[in-house]
């Protein structure tokens, strides 16, 4: 099924021959299923711990399956959790109304026991993905991000690591309004995917942690050319993100932190570099603590600027 | 001509969905891509001769998939956004003109110059980024390929009229079909997102001081279509050189002596480039 530990699924059904269908998909130490006969009774033990997947009964006496779904999917500290409902072939119509039930799979029961392997598995990975994914960029979040950088430091595998910054990102953002700020942040994610991108190799990584911040990983001889090419083409094209007026001055007024009128220059873009090269590296923490003290040093130069930890 | 027959063929044009190109650029390009040695200049570079690939690539990077329409105006950052990835797609997808007419090829020429004519303007007259007017004058007779590939029989009757009735291209345009190629343009930038100053620019120089935004980026190509037409560069569908709107020039704080410096400056791109596509 999956590598790793063990899985805990929650199947709610009170059909019991669907119960010994599903129990015998995998053998006992990779799956642990926990069956519950009526919705209500798995509400709590979902809330509190929640499963690797919920596998849901639509026919419930008590609390249909698609009720006790929306339930909990809808609270955003579970979204992330899979939920897959097993209907049967009468209740797969036409009327079913994907858009209300907030499901991320069905099963269409009776079905074979490798379609429904393949199926659920599917369902876990696909949700591991979309979880961590920044909603709007779509890039690696930050559990992707420090579960890279913690496994290259574990195989002590030389790699450069790039923190990114946006400069002066927050005034844009307050004077041209939020949805003009998100056109520069999925600007700034295709000019460093797509130069990350030019360098192939299985050390190649961008992850977006989250607001204006980007992390990304290349190895260490071709860190410095990276760099040089994203400020190169981020100051390119980030003037045209701005109205003419403003491109035209070259920098806008907005309030500060104070509400006070004041000028602020045009967005530009920060990076700082560590390396790891000679497995100094233990623990992830340490690399984000370097890394915000060299950002430290890259934001306080102005214009668009890299800044690599040459300590080694 | 009655609005119905209007929109009917705005929808017929706008329905534009594969529009072909030469076959040697595409070869080109797609040789390039491979190379992993090539520079993203060079790939734009290339890219920037040909109105149609060019077309393409700013539709894409424009489109609200990517997250920021309206944004981007030239094929170098649209390189850059796009990636390598994606521009191979676009050239796998993009299919080659078996047969080529005089006419068009004539056209292809014609917007090269015109988009040389027009960087070299812009730098003259001191613009930023004069990369983005090389742009508007590649594409500024886009319009004209789109009728052609979507109405051929109204093209072929326009070239008719230019040919019989001693009209110019714009006039016949807007007799046989209602409006003419500036009017598809404007239609296209639309239907498209493209950036404001690139569909003035493509869709106001053949009426460039009465452009209400980016009223320079429309002059720049207006002139450079007109520089073009003089120095006989490819064609654009007709003999006639349309007149010079000297407000034009004015706007752009050009004079005479510096429309010379103009000239000289694209004779020697010219020379040093070439305007040979494996056209002529």
């Amino acid at each position: 099924m999956i590598p790793g530990r063990r899985q805990r699924f929650f199947l709610v059904s009170a059909d019991a021959k669907k119960v010994v269908f599903f129990q015998e998909l995998w053998p006992e130490q990779e799956v642990e299923w926990t069956i519950f006969q009526r919705g209500p009774m798995a509400v709590e033990q979902v809330f509190n711990a929640p499963p690797d997947l919920l596998l849901v009964d639509a026919e419930l006496p008590q609390l249909s399956g698609t009720a006790l779904v929306n339930m909990v999917k809808s609270e955003n500290v579970y979204r992330q959790l899979p939920a897959v409902l097993c209907l049967g072939p009468e209740q797969l119509t036409a009327e079913m109304d994907f858009a209300g039930v907030e499901v991320d799979d069905f099963l269409l029961y009776p079905l074979s026991p490798v379609e429904a392997r393949a199926r659920l598995t599917l369902a876990v990975h696909r949700a591991s993905r979309e979880l961590d994914a920044n909603p709007l960029t779509k890039l690696p979040g930050n559990t992707s991000i420090i579960h890279r950088i913690q496994d290259l430091i574990d195989r002590q595998e030389p790699f450069a690591l790039a923190y990114v910054d946006l400069d002066h990102f927050k005034s844009f953002n307050d004077k041209y309004g939020f949805s003009r700020g998100d056109e520069v942040l999925m600007m700034s994610a295709r000019v460093i995917v797509n130069i990350i991108r030019g360098f192939p190799g299985k050390l190649s990584f961008v992850g977006h942690v989250g607001g204006d911040d980007f992390v990304f990983i290349l190895p260490a001889d071709v860190m410095e050319t990276a760099c040089q090419r994203i400020v190169e083409s981020f100051d390119g094209i980030v003037p045209h993100f701005y109205d003419q007026e403003d491109r035209d001055r070259g920098f806008i007024l907005s309030t500060d932190r104070k509400g006070h009128m004041q000028q602020f220059p045009m967005m530009t873009i920060s990076i700082a570099v560590l390396f790891n090269t000679d497995g100094r590296l233990r623990h992830f923490g340490e690399a984000s603590q370097i890394a915000m003290n060299l950002k430290k040093k890259a934001k306080a130069q102005p214009g668009s600027c890299y800044v690599l930890d040459r300590r080694q | 001509m009655s609005e119905d027959l209007r929109t009917e063929r705005k929808g017929m044009l706008l329905a534009v969905k594969d529009l072909p190109t030469l076959p040697r650029v595409l070869e080109q390009v797609a040789k390039l891509l491979e190379d992993p040695l090539s520079s993203t200049e060079q790939v734009a570079k290339l890219i920037s001769r040909d109105q149609v690939l060019s077309a393409k690539v700013l539709k894409m990077v424009n489109s609200p998939v990517y997250g920021f329409p309206g944004r981007i105006s030239t094929i170098q950052h649209g390189l850059v956004l796009l990636g390598y990835n994606v521009i191979k797609g676009l050239i796998i997808s993009t299919s080659v003109f078996e047969l080529m007419t005089t006419s068009m090829s004539g056209l292809w020429e014609h917007s090269v110059g015109c988009a040389m004519a027009c960087g070299v303007i812009a730098r003259e007259a001191g613009f930023k980024e004069p990369e983005e007017y090389a742009v508007a004058g590649l594409l500024h007779d886009l319009g004209k390929v789109i009728v052609s590939l979507q109405l051929p029989e109204a093209k072929e009757e326009v070239e008719q009229a230019v040919a019989e009735g001693d009209l110019f291209y714009l006039e016949a345009e807007k007799k046989v079909l209602g409006f003419g190629h500036d009017r598809v343009n404007s239609w296209v930038a639309d239907h498209w997102n493209l950036p404001l100053n690139l569909k003035v620019g493509i869709s106001g120089h053949h009426r460039p001081v009465s452009a209400q935004h980016y009223p320079k980026m429309a002059c720049v190509v207006h002139v450079g279509d007109f520089l073009t037409r003089v120095l006989e560069i490819g064609s654009g569908g007709e003999d006639h050189v349309p007149a010079l709107d000297p407000q034009a020039l004015e706007l752009l704080g050009l004079d005479l002596s510096r429309l010379d410096i103009v000239l000289d400056a694209m004779v020697a791109e010219m020379e040093d480039d070439g305007l040979s596509m494996g056209l002529g």
